[in-house]
């Protein structure tokens, strides 16, 4: 074995590799190599595939009611990840600006609601958003506040409300993270060579913040774009994002064909969107501090 | 301007809830020139450092610079610039960009500034290195940048928080003489946190030594090595010999007697102690004379002498150090520089006379 290392060195190395590679496959390469391979197949009538090679799937993703979709949850991912960046951003720098023991207080107490099942929490949204009998509308009625339901469910202000309620830890933990790595001797340092507060903010927290704003806006844009429980629940039927249509297709109208190429479609839309993003800010600032 | 001071402290006192790390320091620091604080950590100096620069603000006293009351001022409205002691240059900027910073903030115009980061840059010899990161730098290196960005905008006053403290030993040597001489140049007040009194003996023209939030002794190196006022002060400056006593008599010239038969005189340091209680008697190891017995001490002035065993032989290279018993429990360290080759001239058990001017030793309160 020792003589068959030397003659070959690159063995040992692959033969280290094969676990992480075995599991790789098994669970990320061959089901997106199948859902591929589906997507370029016929449906089935009762559902399965026909095996016969068709590009009709990828056409049909860019008929108007599925584009106009694909520009919609996008266009909501996008409101989502901005708005978890401004509620996120100040509340992750409040964090790491706290003494040590409260900051882990407060991500603890920033991570206390995802010990319940993300269905449950939505639900609970739901009850406090119908239109009807929602907490919100009925409480503020009933208090003669306003005559009629305010409109806060069904419709994309609801949805854009679930995902930024879900998704915002995920925006302020990598914030938090390069915030707390701050040497607050830069801070102190700036505002020595006479930078106010908002200048030394615009000029030396925000830059070395940004590594932390990339991996939060992505972390949040992207399953936002795919989200489907939010919509399915919160949308209430009436205001779709892809993830539903991507869903349905596969549980509803057993067309597993055009639900590949959808996700397939929805892939190449994110990875563009992580270029475009990656390329946006310089390789130095995606550089640790 | 050459009336009025610097920087001065009126009874500044700071304390973070139940700590006090500064304890009403008075200071007066003249323009021009180079003033540290020294002392060893936690004793208050970069707390009072900070205060000047307005990072912290004082609990009570008064702090003012170029003759303005600074209050509560924030730093980016006193004219003082810090440097750092890691320096904390902006990792996402130049070398040129973070020298410029200060000048961009005051709203200096494009061509001016680009001709002060220029010269600063070649005042800290870092001419070609303007589009360099600071990562890419040598600690030295980082140094005088940090330098240049204080320097460029001409502050009255520039606050130094050990500034060589991350270097090795070889560069921090080269870089006090380069700092003394900078500060000759650009004339600036510098005021110099550190805890390694050579460095402070070196560059100063003046110390302040503190200790436990409290200013003990302000003054020229050679005031604080040679006239020590308390025992900490003789003790933190250089090396000492603490002789224990009680005060035997009074008078301009007091006597201690360290042991029964063992009666020394020697000046008083503050001020005097009535007959009988205890004192100490400081005496620098390289103010003594070893003889042997025969030997007369040199006829110039007025010297003390008391006779003792060798119980320890260093040799050092420059010098020789000699740990001699004077009574059993008494020791005294004495330094004896190597004037010639193999000076060895005593041997551990040798009998010895030791040998100081009157004025070397100095009653210090217990």
């Amino acid at each position: 074995m020792q003589r068959l290392f030397a003659r070959y060195p690159a063995l040992r190395a692959w033969l280290l590799l094969l676990p992480a590679a075995t599991w790789l496959f098994i669970f990320f390469i061959a089901p997106l190599f199948i859902v591929l391979v589906y997507s370029f197949l016929e449906r089935g009538t009762y559902g399965g595939v026909v095996w016969q090679f068709s590009l009709e799937n990828f056409r049909r993703t860019f008929d108007s009611l599925y584009f106009s979709t694909f520009l919609r949850s996008f266009y909501i991912a996008a409101v989502t990840t901005f708005i978890c960046l401004l509620l996120g951003f100040p509340l992750a720098y409040y964090i790491s600006t706290r003494p040590p023991q409260r900051r882990s207080t407060l991500i603890l107490a920033l991570m206390i609601p995802f010990w319940t099942n993300f269905l449950i929490r939505t639900y609970a949204w739901l009850t406090l958003l119908r239109t009807n009998t929602g907490l919100i509308n009925v409480s503020l009625m009933s208090l003669g506040i306003i005559d009629k339901p305010l409109p806060l469910f069904g419709n994309d202000f609801a949805i854009i409300l679930g995902l930024v309620y879900g998704w915002l830890p995920d925006m302020v933990l990598p914030i938090y993270a390069t915030l707390e790595r701050l040497d607050t001797s830069l801070l102190e340092a700036a505002s020595d060579l006479y930078a106010s507060s908002s200048k030394v903010f615009r000029r030396v927290i925000w830059p070395l913040s940004l590594p932390g704003v990339v991996a939060g806006s992505m972390l949040v844009f992207i399953p936002s774009l795919g989200a489907f429980v939010t919509p399915a629940i919160l949308g209430g039927g009436k205001s779709l994002m892809i993830g539903n249509i991507i869903s349905n297709q596969f549980l509803a109208a057993h067309d597993w064909p055009f639900g590949s190429a959808l996700s397939f479609v929805m892939m190449a839309v994110m990875l563009l969107a992580t270029l475009i993003y990656f390329r946006s800010t310089t390789s130095e600032e995606r550089m640790q501090p | 301007m050459s009336d009025g001071l610097a920087v001065e402290l009126r009874q500044v006192v700071k304390r973070f809830g139940e700590v006090t790390a500064v304890e009403s320091v008075s200071l007066q620091i003249q323009h021009g020139e180079f003033f540290s604080l020294l002392g060893p950590s936690g004793c208050g100096k970069t707390t009072t450092l900070r205060l000047i620069a307005g990072f912290e603000m004082p609990t009570s006293g008064d702090i003012i610079i170029n003759g303005e009351m600074q209050g509560h001022l924030p730093p980016y409205q006193r004219p003082v610039n810090t440097v750092f002691q890691h320096y904390a240059l902006f990792p996402h900027m130049t070398v040129a960009q973070n020298v410029a910073f200060g000048l961009e903030m005051k709203k200096v115009s494009k061509d001016e500034i680009t001709r002060r980061v220029g010269e600063a840059l070649e005042l800290v010899h870092l001419g070609k290195m303007g589009s360099r990161r600071p990562k890419q730098l040598s600690g030295g290196q980082q140094q005088r940048v940090a330098l240049a960005r204080a320097l460029v905008n001409r502050p009255k006053v520039l606050l130094l928080d050990e500034p060589l403290g991350a270097l090795d030993l070889k560069l921090r040597k080269a870089m006090q003489g380069e700092l003394k001489a900078l500060q000759e140049q650009v004339g600036i007040t510098f005021i110099y946190v550190t805890h390694d009194q050579e460095e402070a003996l070196t560059m100063s023209d003046r110390i302040a030594v503190m200790s436990a939030g409290h200013v003990f002794q302000v003054g020229f190196p050679e005031d604080i090595y040679e006239n020590p006022n308390t025992r900490f002060v003789a003790d933190f400056i250089g090396e000492t010999n603490f002789l224990h006593g009680t005060v035997h008599r009074r008078g301009p010239l007091a006597e201690i007697a360290i042991a029964e038969n063992v009666i020394l005189p020697a000046r008083w340091a503050s001020d005097e102690l009535p007959a009988g209680s205890s004192a100490t008697l400081s005496i620098r190891p390289e103010k003594i004379l070893i003889a042997s017995g025969d030997e007369k001490p040199p006829s110039d002035g007025e010297f003390v002498s008391v006779p003792g065993q060798v119980a320890e032989v260093v040799y050092l290279g420059t010098d020789t150090r000699y740990v001699v018993r004077i009574v059993d429990g008494v020791q005294t360290v004495v330094r004896v520089q190597n004037l010639e080759m193999g000076n060895k001239r005593f041997k551990v058990g040798d009998a010895v006379m030791l040998h100081w001017r009157v004025e070397h030793g100095r009653i210090l309160k217990e």
